[in-house]
């Protein structure tokens, strides 16, 4: 490693790791020889930017989290999540997807068991905020009266997302986002523990979230993999053989959940998002 | 790709002796720019924030771009990193550029891009300094090549506000980044704040420090020519440091830093940045309307420009 490479990782490791970690007086040591004197206000300066770097860009992403555990916990749970999970890019709209994860594993917030699926759902609707435009076709659904069900799929705005919970995560979200439904509802509803399924999708330039049934859900997922629509619509009727998809087709146009209808040798890329 | 996009709006152009004037397009005045079209000669925005393949914000971007010539300014591309350039960073940032056709392309001579075990790869999402050493403009120099190779156009590399000096400068700031600019081609981008803010930490260490004259040597000793940008923005005094905020008005004494830039340099264009605490954008378009004034005072005085010794060598 060249001279210049080891400054800069020390440097790095000075601000990276926590005051009070056990390591963080060894790389402090690291640094002093490399750097002027008096270094301490300097670094402590550049940590206090990562600290605010961090705060900012997840409340950006999980406004309903921030809104769940307080502005306070939030700003702890932040730079504690940036040092056990720093960046590795330079866009930090790209950083904090593990925060669900994070969540899940930290005792300090096991009394709010539904949090790391509502981080879950932020996750998927700050993704979808800036995934590609697509523009609906929506003569493309003539296809369905001419295409065997078997041969053909429907395509989703990108960046769509279903997220499967034990807990009313879709009231959760659209109660902070939207005042819909009333807290109270919702508080009643995790008090009775009514699991939900969220449905992440874009309005043209909006997104949006919404609880959806299980047979939804089912259908979405599998359009999601790409599946022909007969596939998914076995999924949806395994989960609820009453779904109905002639009723559910025109309502899940109308609200822009459906782009439009493709045979399936078109386009042979899956709908998800790539990984980031 | 943006092409001969008219510009719907008369945008006043200065006299030719005065330089271009915009203002940091942030997300509390994306509607209100877009609706009043106040006559700004561009607008700045960081790169970083329009990364995303799509949705509004890039979509408010390409409507700003419809009105104003768009500076893009970035924070992330870890110019001086020893481990190099992202090339997701740098792929992004070309198809952004495709995609604005911005006035400028800009970003720092900095680094935030390393190794810290155990993560592996990480980004500081800040500024960080480099040695003023062969070694770190020679990495830089390797760096600034790729990213202009890619883009096929010079950007413009900035000086930093630095809370941190690293021993064994074999060179001063202006020296390494005049070099820099010789070596590669590049532009040079000058914030008059950070050289302030610099030498303020500098005069807190040492009290005989004049950061006035510290910062005129400076600006005495860069080259001239490759100066493409100024940046001007407001910054924090904390007793112990002085924090370049970018959330106040700019200060006399960098207004009278400006006025000696412009003399040395000309009529280069000129950014008012603002990024915390964002105020109405009526003080922005205020502070760029006391740059536009400040800039005519200075090429008016006609103050034969000092030739640096360094651009008398170089």
């Amino acid at each position: 490693m060249s001279t210049l490479a080891a400054a800069q990782d020390a440097l790095l490791g000075a601000i990276f790791t926590p005051p009070q970690d056990g390591a963080a007086h060894a790389r402090a040591q690291a640094l002093t020889p490399l750097v002027h004197t008096p270094w301490q206000r300097g670094l402590a300066t550049y940590r206090a930017n990562a600290h605010a770097s961090a705060e900012r860009s997840l409340l950006a992403a999980y406004p309903v989290i921030a809104a769940l555990i307080g502005e306070e916990s939030f700003a702890l749970m932040a730079r504690d999540f940036w040092h056990q999970n720093p960046p590795s890019r330079g866009d930090l709209a790209q950083w904090g997807e593990a925060l669900a994860s994070f969540i899940a594993d930290n005792s300090q917030l096991a009394d709010v068991p539904y949090l790391a699926d509502v981080a879950r759902v932020e996750w998927a609707l700050h993704r979808i905020a800036g995934a590609r435009d697509a523009q609906a076709d929506p003569a493309s659904f003539a296809l369905l009266s001419s295409v065997d069900p078997a041969e053909l799929t429907l395509r989703l705005p990108p960046g769509s997302a279903v997220r499967v919970s034990d807990w009313p995560v879709a009231s959760l979200v659209t109660a902070h986002l939207h005042g819909e439904p009333a807290l109270e509802q919702v508080a009643a509803r995790v008090q009775a523990r009514e699991p939900e399924n969220a449905l992440v999708w874009r309005q043209g330039l909006r997104p949006c979230v919404r609880a959806c049934s299980n047979a939804e859900a089912a259908l979405m997922a599998s359009l999601l993999d790409r599946q022909p629509l007969l596939a998914a619509l076995d999924a949806a009727l395994a989960a609820d053989p009453a779904f109905d998809l002639a009723s559910w087709l025109p309502a899940a146009v109308q609200q822009g959940l459906l782009l439009g209808a493709e045979p399936l040798e078109a386009n042979a890329h899956p709908q998800k998002e790539p990984a980031a | 790709m943006l092409t001969a996009t008219p510009l719907t709006f008369p945008i006043g152009r200065p006299p030719s002796r005065v330089p271009t004037v915009g203002i940091g397009w942030r997300h509390p005045h994306y509607a209100q720019l877009l609706q009043e079209r106040p006559a700004l000669d561009f607008i700045e925005v960081h790169s970083e924030n329009f990364f995303a393949p799509g949705g509004a914000a890039l979509a408010v971007l390409r409507e700003g771009r419809a009105i104003y010539p768009v500076s893009l300014h970035g924070v992330g591309l870890s110019l001086g990193s020893a481990i190099g350039i992202d090339e997701w960073h740098l792929e992004q940032l070309a198809r952004l550029v495709r995609d604005i056709d911005p006035v400028r392309v800009s970003d720092h001579a900095s680094f935030a891009r390393g190794r810290v075990a155990p993560h592996g790869d990480v980004h500081a999402a800040d500024l960080l300094p480099v040695p003023f050493s062969t070694d770190a403009l020679d990495v830089m120099c390797t760096n600034v090549q790729r990213v202009q190779d890619r883009l096929q156009r010079p950007i413009a590399v900035e000086n930093l506000s630095a809370y941190l000096r690293w021993q064994g400068d074999a060179m001063s700031e202006p020296e390494f980044l005049t070099t820099l600019a010789r070596r590669t081609g590049c532009q040079l981008l000058v914030d008059v704040n950070n050289i302030y803010v610099n030498a303020r930490n500098d005069s807190l260490n040492d009290e005989r420090n004049d950061p006035v004259a510290q910062c005129r040597q400076w600006l005495d000793a860069i080259a001239g020519a490759p100066v493409a940008e100024i940046h001007l923005a407001g910054h924090a005094d904390c007793g112990d440091i002085v924090i370049d905020d970018h959330g106040s008005r700019v200060c006399t004494e960098v207004w009278s830093l400006y006025r000696h830039a412009i003399a040395r340099f000309g009529a280069v264009p000129t950014l008012i940045e603002w990024d915390t605490d964002v105020p109405d954008l009526q003080v922005l378009l205020d502070e760029a309307a006391l740059a536009r004034e400040a800039a005519g005072e200075a090429l008016a005085q006609g103050t034969a420009a000092p030739v640096s010794l360094m651009e008398a060598v170089t």
